[in-house]
């Protein structure tokens, strides 16, 4: 006889397992299907656990022969970061405004910056296409890092307005003020340390989204040189016919490798920003 | 040290529904040194005050002067003042060396070890010293309350702020806090204002107390002053615990000179003394205190019958609940009286001891005591 308590731990351990199963499973299967040959990936005879010696790294071998994954890896990464660093810019003095000055227009402009987290950004791509032509921006990396940071913005914006409202109380920078800064100077010196694990946060989101981004990369670049990561996927993905597993499976282990480990490395403060403290 | 003036300072917000007005044309001397308590029930403007005095609300009308100078336009760090907050509104980042040490640094060009020696030194007066090298996330409410005032005990300033600093203590660490606080002003000397919405508080500490109602000056007096001449019902309602006794009375004139307050179920004759006093044959409002009360044994011309509703035990007093002619009367009796519920007493006043109000505008007229200074008359209970 289990007392309630311990019923309702080990209920709650079941629950997570499944979901743990549930979530892992794909990236079970991706590593997985990238160890094997190209045969064996679609022989329906290789089991769940191939045997050891079936294991094999030609996929990443061949994906490096094959294409130039340097290039597109750096271009990701390029853009990614400029885009993180440039939204952060941007977001954290907007969001300070949104969340603690009384301006006209605070409401309207802030509802406008949320309602594009939610606007389908497919249905502006051909005037975005058209702006980006004509400023010349078509096919550069500059091009691609101007779309993301634009786009990333909203929700980075949104995030730290809660956070500036919510998690720092102003009496600390009205102390700050007395003690003796500027209203500026409290911001920077005060209140900006003390959003470090927000900052985090905003800038892992934006990061994702970034380094995630299909469709304005997509749209915006046509040569192999400025393509990132995500894009050149689509291109390995070939046709339906000859298309090689292993070798699809290899490149999404490379494309999924930085964002967890900029994660990882993140996590401890992200989880700080989110939790608001 | 600093002398601060409050000249018709007027405080409006500008709201979607309309402008709300917080503040009121408060004219107010506070003279160096003085121990100043603003108190008032939530949303009298005591705070938006005080923020108007620390320069971190803008005042819409009026003029602020500290030492003569007009400061109105005076950015918070040029005003030399030290506020302690209700939150503490420590640096969660900072050590409490770090927190104690920050504005002196900032404002000042001290060296390293005078700031050191100078937080050392406020951190011994607040007894507080061990903990200089935590942050203040591990601190108890009643440490971070230290903290936040040897932070403000530093600086040295020209005035102190106090925003209901006490009020997220627990009552025993509040009172041992109001003693230190008064203990600091008095060998500081520092000018200072606080802001509670305790009255006890206010009466034990201020040196003058200012009562604010819905943005207007009620009255400002030291703590005898407003206990014992209140200016209008109001202050007399929120001076003192439990709150003064109010009753509808006429007053009629007898031949003699004297007088009688006929009530809802009761008379009260007065002396000559009093009806010279008063505005002649009307209505009032007679005000009496709970401690002001005796239990008598016999009717007399002076004398109430009420019926005992409810008999509170708080271990030096009693305090009963009477029916005074379906109004409630509060009376605090010694432990010795202590009448079953129910039953049908007989109770009393001094003379000295009424308030009568103005029944239109509710402002005073007449008090029993003619001085606040003068000796209050031991209460004698005549059970």
């Amino acid at each position: 006889m289990i007392n309630e308590t311990r019923r309702s731990r080990l209920l709650l351990y079941v629950a997570l397992g499944a979901f743990a199963l549930f979530a892992l499973t794909p990236y079970f299967w991706v590593i997985r299907t990238s160890l094997l040959t190209n045969f064996a990936a679609i022989n329906p005879e290789t089991g769940y656990l191939p045997a050891l010696d079936a294991l094999t790294l030609t996929a990443y071998t061949d994906i490096w022969e094959q294409f130039d994954f340097v290039t597109f890896l750096k271009n990701s990464l390029v853009v990614s970061i400029s885009a993180t660093l440039i939204s952060l810019v941007f977001s954290i003095p907007g969001a300070y405004a949104f969340a603690r000055l009384d301006f006209p227009g605070r409401k309207l402009l802030f509802y406008t910056a949320v309602f594009t987290i939610m606007f389908p950004w497919i249905v502006i791509t051909i005037p975005v296409y058209e702006v980006f032509y004509v400023l010349g921006l078509i096919n550069t990396l500059s091009g691609i890092i101007v779309a993301l940071s634009i786009f990333v913005l909203p929700q980075t914006i949104w995030l730290l307005q809660g956070f500036f409202r919510q998690g720092i109380p102003e009496n600390i920078e009205e102390a700050a003020l007395i003690d003796g800064h500027t209203e500026i100077g409290a911001f920077l010196r005060i209140v900006l340390p003390l959003s470090a694990p927000a900052v985090g946060a905003a800038a892992l989101f934006s990061f994702l989204t970034a380094w995630n981004n299909f469709l304005w990369v997509f749209v915006l670049t046509s040569d192999e040189d400025v393509r990132t990561a995500t894009v050149a996927i689509h291109f390995i993905l070939g046709s339906d016919v000859l298309r090689e597993w292993n070798i699809l499976m290899a490149a999404v282990v490379l494309l999924v490798a930085p964002p967890v480990i900029f994660y990882g490395l993140s996590q401890r403060y992200v989880g700080e920003g989110l939790g608001g403290n | 040290m600093a002398q601060v003036e409050l000249d018709s300072i007027t405080k409006v917000f500008e709201d979607t529904s309309g402008p709300i007005v917080a503040v009121e044309e408060l004219s107010l001397d506070i003279p160096d040194g003085e121990f100043v308590v603003f108190v008032g029930p939530s949303g009298c403007g005591k705070s938006t005050t005080l923020r108007m005095l620390a320069g971190l609300e803008q005042i819409t009308d009026g003029e602020l002067r500290l030492d003569g100078e007009p400061v109105n336009d005076v950015s918070p760090k040029n005003r030399d003042i030290a506020m302690v907050f209700q939150s503490y509104a420590l640096y969660p980042h900072k050590t409490v060396r770090g927190n104690m040490g920050y504005g002196l640094s900032l404002s000042t060009d001290l060296s390293d070890e005078e700031v050191d020696r100078r937080v050392v030194e406020a951190a011994e007066m607040m007894g507080i010293e061990d903990l200089l090298d935590k942050k203040p996330g591990s601190l108890s409410g009643g440490q971070q309350q230290r903290v936040a005032t040897g932070r403000a005990i530093v600086r040295e300033p020209a005035v102190f702020l106090f925003d209901e600093p006490l009020s997220n203590l627990d009552a025993q660490l509040r009172k041992h806090m109001r003693t230190e606080l008064s203990r600091i002003h008095s060998e500081l000397g520092i000018t200072t204002i606080y802001v509670t919405h305790d009255q006890e508080e206010a009466m034990t500490m201020a040196d003058r107390i200012v009562i604010l109602n819905d943005g207007q000056l009620q009255q400002v007096g030291s703590p005898k002053e407003v206990y014992y001449r209140p200016a209008n019902t109001f202050v007399a309602d929120f001076i003192g615990s439990p709150s003064m006794n109010f009753f509808d009375v006429k007053l009629r004139t007898e031949s003699d000179g004297t007088g009688t307050l006929v009530g809802n179920g009761f008379t009260y004759e007065v002396s000559e003394k009093i009806v010279q006093q008063s505005n002649g044959e009307g209505d009032y409002i007679l005000s009496v205190r709970p401690e002001n009360f005796t239990v008598v044994d016999s009717l007399s011309p002076t004398s109430i019958e009420a019926t005992v509703d409810v008999v509170e035990v708080i271990g030096s007093d009693n305090f009963l609940y009477l029916d005074v002619a379906g109004k409630e009367c509060r009376v605090r009796a010694p432990v010795e009286v202590e009448p079953e519920e129910g039953e049908v007493i007989q109770i009393s006043f001094d003379e000295e001891d009424l308030h009568l109000f103005d029944r239109n505008t509710e402002d005073a007229l007449i008090h029993g005591h003619e001085r606040a200074e003068s000796e209050p008359k031991l209460i004698e209970h005549k059970a």
